[in-house]
């Protein structure tokens, strides 16, 4: 049955800016100054040349990296695909990318030392142990400290730009109405995603895969997008149930829109699974020294239980919750999931990254290396992640309230 | 109680049908319907109509969880089959990959899931709809045809036990019913299917199992005649095979005795000495044939193939100790027994052709390796034993 | 013709944002549609050209027959396939077939589950479609297995030898997959045919119509409780099919990416796989969408945006194929392994470099016109673009298997492999099978979804007092 052609007035104050986003704000960046401080800190005392706090930041990093990533992408691909479900739920996704630029600037401790032939993370940054390896030799005309840096810009420079391209296009149709900003943004749509598609994998590439220089997975940029998709898709369920707690986007965001975005979690959920599995088997089967160097630390001592956990709590248990229609259409159960898949994500990164310290960095195998730089670290970067959307929220309007789209995003039912 | 009226006098009732122009009409009678308390009625749309399941109060089918269950069930069969066929009652060592391989295993195993889970959904739902069921009653009506093509109907049955014949007539013409039709129950005329295809469908089915009884009765029985070759491949080759008979020779066999004093090639062993380490009195030979040269170069030679067969079991300096040995105890291999230290008395002692004898045949655990070592590298190998005994009888300075 | 009204192109590819344009064209309503899809198999004669193109479909299929007749008799040496090159052309028909035969299971499901309403009058005969490419794909392993009469030795049957087959091996993983997807398709395809040959039955003029489509129709009476079944196993079919389709060309990508052969042990290939065949399997769909709206009078059904949106999808697919392309490429210089490196180059520049050039330029280049919207709005140029990328797609799973096979590790083992007349007689009959049954399916099975298609018309949706009645189909979403 169709409605009548619903629309939202632009003062609404279910959709006015969020003005709790200033205190998000200011909490967000106190708690990054404490997380990322404190992680510094300890990891000046750990005695290991600073190597425990880089791999650390560099978990804590790739996960918010993922989640804004993702939210671009959701983006990008609503206007490729012209949806009308979506437009309730849009304007959050963008606020979610709005924190890329961010991202880029909490890239530069990571970056800078690299670029300055630092190889607590990269072993590859040192022009030396470039020389002496063979194969490093033979890479270095990618894995090489200028290129990288050019890298870093283009690949932070377009995602920012493009998630600005977005909101700014956005926002101004709140006031304007203007159906041809949504024309606009729709014809940038295909190239932006085709860009998306090579700056997420080379960033993969580069910020992940390069941590074993000796090692090489075609399928790298997939898995990390799989990844990512699933996380932001378990952040806008958060950040919808936490602005609906609020008194916000009560009766804009309904149980219909919970119940697609829970379908895009579990079926990312999945897709992840399948790309993991795709990687893992096929490395197995061949069995060849250079695929198998990944997996031969993560498959020793406390990371065989720590592979397990990640298969159970990253896609067998979550895959049978989020299954049934009555999870994706019970907020309460959804939230739950979405909480836990973001737990889950951690764990993915951890998993790709911290094995490094085994594999290159020489350290004790068969342990998992927790150290407190780990939580802090995340607690850093979840402050700022945090101060990015919520100073968004405070500026703008919650939803697109003149997307010419609106009315179906408010009408649909599923199935 | 259910009234039925036995319509022309000859068929009872078997309920009304009420047409309907548009689905919008259609969802408000069917509410009303509901409200009035029947029970066993339904609706006809040529397509599902939205909105429909809430006005005519249909619960949501328990079908997700059979379907799930079935799944699940799937995974489990895939799992148990491939465990018990490739790990359990014929083991298979595919590239050294662990009998049980649950990676390998994942493929079959989600397809199975699927399969399960989707032969479970299509025949429990035609099951649930009672199909095929080929005859209803209202098939009888003209009208009702329409009813998959643009036009709606809501058929209530007399059995209900609130069905009036007028009453519920009255009802659906309330309900802005374009026309209201009685149907008549013929359920209990013959609506057989017509003989000719029972029998053939009987036939057929019977006829099914003949061919899987002639298998079952070749799976148990044995059968002197010779197998059938539908493809005679290379199965019957012009040549004659072992134990058969061959009629051109006065003996008869397909398989000849060797002439008297044929010697294969590489196989004459004609100097006792050097080919078996025997002297004239067939006693062990001290010393070295006279085919040996006594040089650098058999030293150098004889070092090399040590170093080529022997060295990985007894060691460089022959003191039982090499990489294999090494390995073996590392594994704590219970089966293993160490390799003989060539550095004990009674084998510096030894006669040269019993070392000889050792190296061609093997002794205890050690292999022969005869077939590998021509002769006068197993005596250039002898030489260089004797060295490394010497060297290492004077602490390994020579 | 039975077209009720002129099958003329209505240019329905409008993008204004504020309003979708109507995915049925011309005023129908319920009964015209009807009449316009069941017209087709309820002709008493059909026309000439449906007959000229039987006669030539049949013909190919009879080619088919008697070159596997052939092979049954002479064996496989018949082939090209020699050392180092033991998989030739029948490999790489079977992944054809198969890539083809996602894309209908893609229409079906994968669009059902996203809601997009235009998926309902292509859904048909695309999972039509599905059905038939895989009944050509199964041929081919069935046929090159060397002692054809022992082909229940890849199931895990009882032998006399009491032995199981080994499931280790992805050329068996292939077995489970590709009979799944085919079990599981050919029900689907008849599942939702039911309703609609329900419809054929009430209309039927003849005692043996009636008969027919009364028996496979089950019976259906379109009762309200029947058809909440209906759905809900519809939706967990699709939602089933979606992953099977998935790891069906994943499973197939496995038999190549297992191995250690430079070329073919790559991660990305299951995914890349996957959108290869949805490319392919959408150029097809679109090279029979095109003559059969225009020849059947469905051009109100299928419509110019139909056809749009499909080739959008083939341009999305097909620059994920490049994708994979691009990424191979730099990780085989990236990996530093020689052996990867030169199986590039050798693509790139050896004695196959014919076919690797064919091979991008169809499949990379070719696709890259939709970005031209003249292009992916007129039916004849669509043509032509989606029969070079299944052309490309072809040479693409050829270079891949050859290319690697004909040169890996030692070169003394190096060859090359010549098809012969018989590999191309297989091929080209194979498409006289799937022409034969496709043409069949055209005859007598509604080509249209008819009962879905009616769920998106105005007419399905319920009148409130207050609203505006416009021409929306697919605006506020109601299942279909």
């Amino acid at each position: 049955m169709s409605s009548a052609a619903k629309t939202l007035d632009a003062n609404d104050s279910r959709l006015t800016p969020f003005e709790g986003g200033g205190k998000l704000f200011t909490v967000g960046l106190v708690l990054g100054v404490i997380g990322l401080g404190g992680a510094a800190g300890v990891g000046a005392t750990q005695g290991d040349h600073w190597v425990g706090f880089f791999h650390s930041y560099l978990v804590a990093f790739c996960y918010f990296l993922a989640i804004a990533l993702g939210g671009l992408f959701f983006v990008t691909l609503q206007h490729l695909t012209r949806a009308g479900w979506s437009v309730t739920v849009r304007r959050i996704a963008e606020l979610m990318a709005g924190a890329l630029p961010w991202l880029g600037v909490l890239s530069l401790p990571i970056v800078i030392p690299t670029v300055m032939g630092n190889h607590a993370l990269y072993e590859w940054a040192d022009a030396t142990i470039r020389a002496n390896d063979h194969i490093l030799h033979h890479k270095e005309p990618y894995l090489n400290n200028t290129f990288f840096l050019v890298r870093m810009v283009v690949f932070f420079g377009f995602w920012s730009l493009l998630a600005r391209f977005f909101l700014k296009n956005s926002t101004a149709q709140d006031t304007s109405g203007d159906a041809a900003l949504t024309s606009k943004q729709e014809r940038v749509a295909p190239v932006s995603m085709l860009l998306f598609a090579l700056t997420i994998s080379y960033g993969a590439i580069d910020l992940i895969m390069s941590l074993m220089p000796h090692w090489f997975s075609t399928i790298i940029g997939v898995y990390y997008f799989a990844g990512a998709v699933m996380s932001s898709m378990a952040t806008i369920i958060l950040i919808s149930k936490y602005l609906q707690s609020k008194g916000k986007l009560k009766g804009i965001i309904t149980v219909e829109h919970y119940h697609d975005l829970g379908k895009l979690m579990f079926a990312f959920t999945f897709f992840w699974a399948y790309i993991a599995f795709s990687q893992f088997m096929l490395i197995w089967y061949a069995n060849m020294p250079e695929g198998t160097m990944f997996y031969a630390p993560r498959q020793e001592g406390q990371w065989v239980t720590f592979s397990v956990l990640l298969l159970f709590g990253h896609f067998i248990i979550p895959f049978i919750g989020v299954m049934s229609r009555h999870a994706k259409r019970k907020t309460g159960i959804l939230a739950f999931w979405a909480v836990w898949l973001l737990g889950a994500h951690y764990l993915d990164m951890f998993y790709m990254i911290k094995p490094t310290l085994i594999a290159i960095h020489g350290m004790a195998p068969g342990q998992l290396h927790l150290s407190l730089t780990d939580p802090l670290c995340w607690i850093g970067m979840l402050g700022f992640f945090v101060a990015a959307v919520g100073s968004g929220m405070k500026k703008h309007r919650l939803v697109p309230v003149k997307d010419p789209r609106l009315s179906e995003a408010l009408a649909f039912e599923n199935y | 109680m259910a009234e039925q009226h036995a319509v022309d006098g000859k068929q009872p009732t078997y309920g009304l049908i009420a047409q309907y122009d548009d689905v919008t009409s259609l969802v408000h009678a069917c509410e009303k319907v509901k409200n009035a308390g029947y029970s066993k009625w339904d609706s006809y749309s040529p397509f599902p109509v939205h909105g429909i399941d809430p006005a005519m109060g249909i619960k949501p089918t328990k079908l997700p969880l059979l379907v799930f269950a079935m799944g699940i069930t799937g995974t489990c069969v895939a799992i148990l089959m491939q465990w018990w066929m490739n790990a359990h009652d014929y083991q298979f060592i595919i590239s050294g990959k662990p009998m049980w391989s649950v990676p390998a295993n994942i493929p079959v195993a989600f397809e199975l899931t699927v399969l399960f889970a989707a032969l479970t959904a299509i025949f429990s739902t035609l099951a649930r709809n009672a199909l095929p069921r080929f005859h209803h009653p209202l098939f009888q009506s003209e009208r009702f045809a329409r009813a998959t093509d643009d036009k709606f109907f809501i058929g209530i049955e007399a059995k209900d036990g609130l069905f009036s014949a007028e009453q519920t007539r009255a009802l659906l013409e309330s309900t802005g019913a374009v026309a209201v039709d009685t149907i008549a129950d013929d359920s209990k005329v013959n609506h057989k299917l017509p003989k000719p295809i029972v029998w053939f469908i009987a036939i057929s089915f019977v006829a099914g199992f003949i061919p899987l009884g002639f298998i079952a009765k070749a799976w148990v029985s044995t059968n002197p005649a010779p197998r059938i070759h539908p493809n005679p491949n290379m199965d019957f080759q012009p040549k004659f095979k072992a134990q058969t008979a061959n009629p051109h020779f006065d003996d008869g066999r397909a398989m000849r005795p060797d002439i008297e004093g044929t010697v294969a090639q590489g196989a004459l062993r004609g100097d006792a000495a050097f080919e078996r380490g025997l002297d004239a009195s067939e006693n062990w030979l001290s010393g070295y044939p006279t085919q040996v040269e006594i040089s650098d170069a058999t030293m150098n030679r004889g070092e090399e193939r040590f170093n080529i067969y022997c060295q990985p079991c007894h060691g460089a300096a022959g003191y039982g100790d090499g990489p294999v040995a090494r390995r073996m105890v590392l594994l704590q291999e219970p089966k293993w027994v160490a390799p003989t230290s060539l550095n004990q008395g009674y084998l510096r002692t030894m006669p040269e052709g019993k070392l000889f004898n050792t190296i061609t045949h093997g002794v205890r655990n050690m292999n022969g390796y005869g077939h590998m070592i021509p002769p006068a590298d197993r005596w250039a190998i002898i030489m260089y034993i004797r060295a490394l005994q010497e060297s290492q009888l004077s602490g390994g300075s020579n | 013709m039975t077209a009720s009204v002129a099958n003329i192109d209505i240019d329905n590819t409008g993008v204004d944002p504020r309003a979708r344009d109507s995915l049925v064209l011309g005023d129908q309503d319920l009964h015209s549609v009807t009449e316009m899809v069941c017209g087709i198999p309820e002709q008493e004669r059909i026309h000439r050209n449906w007959w000229i193109a039987f006669t030539l479909a049949a013909s190919l299929m009879g080619l088919f027959f008697a070159n596997i007749a052939y092979l049954f008799w002479e064996g496989t040496g018949i082939w090209g396939n020699n050392n180092p090159v033991g998989w030739g052309w029948p490999i790489v028909n079977f992944v054809f077939w198969v890539g083809i035969g996602h894309a209908g299971t893609l229409i079906s499901a994968i669009l059902f589950l996203l809601r997009q309403k235009w998926r309902m009058s292509i859904a048909r005969f695309a999972e039509a479609m599905t059905v038939f490419a895989v009944v050509c794909a199964l041929v081919f392993p069935g046929i090159h297995i060397g002692r054809p009469w022992l082909p229940y030795w890849m199931f895990p049957l009882p032998n006399q030898m009491q032995m199981w087959p080994n499931f280790r091996s992805p050329l068996l993983w292939d077995v489970f997959a590709v009979g799944t997807y085919g079990t599981v398709s050919a029900l689907f395809w008849y599942y939702g045919m039911i309703p609609d040959l329900a419809t054929l039955r009430d209309r039927s003029k003849t005692k043996l119509r009636k008969f027919l489509y009364g028996a496979f129709s089950m019976g259906w009476t379109g009762s309200a409780r029947h058809w909440h079944r209906y759905e809900r196993t519809y939706l967990i079919l699709a939602a089933l099919a979606t992953p099977l389709v998935l790891s069906v060309h994943s499973v197939v990508s496995f038999d190549f990416a297992v191995a250690q052969l430079p070329g073919w042990h790559t991660t990305i290939f299951p995914p890349y796989f996957v959108a290869g065949a949805i490319f392919s399997g959408f150029a097809m769909v679109v090279t029979l969408a095109v003559p059969v709206r225009h020849f059947f009078g469905l051009k109100k059904l299928i419509t110019l945006r139909h056809l749009e949106n499909m080739n959008m999808i083939i341009l999305a697919t097909g620059t994920m194929v490049g994708y994979a392309y691009s990424m191979e490429f730099f990780i085989a210089w990236y990996g530093a392994s020689e052996y990867e490196g030169f199986a590039f180059v050798n693509r790139a520049f050896g004695p196959y470099a014919w076919a690797y050039w064919t091979m991008v330029s169809c499949n990379v280049i070719s696709p890259q016109l939709f970005w031209f919207k003249k292009i992916r709005t007129t039916p004849v140029l669509m043509v032509i673009v989606c029969i070079f990328v299944n052309i490309g797609m072809w040479f693409e799973r050829f270079v891949i298997t050859v290319t690697s096979l004909h040169r890996d590790f030692l070169p003394s083992s190096w060859g090359y492999f010549t098809p012969t007349i018989f590999d191309m007689m297989l091929f080209l009959g194979s498409f006289g099978l799937f022409s034969t049954l496709f043409l069949l399916f055209l005859r007598w099975i509604p080509v249209v979804a008819i009962a879905e298609v009616k769920a998106t018309m105005p007419q399905a949706h319920m009148h409130h007092e207050d609203e505006h009645h416009s021409e929306d189909t697919d605006g506020a979403a109601t299942h279909g």
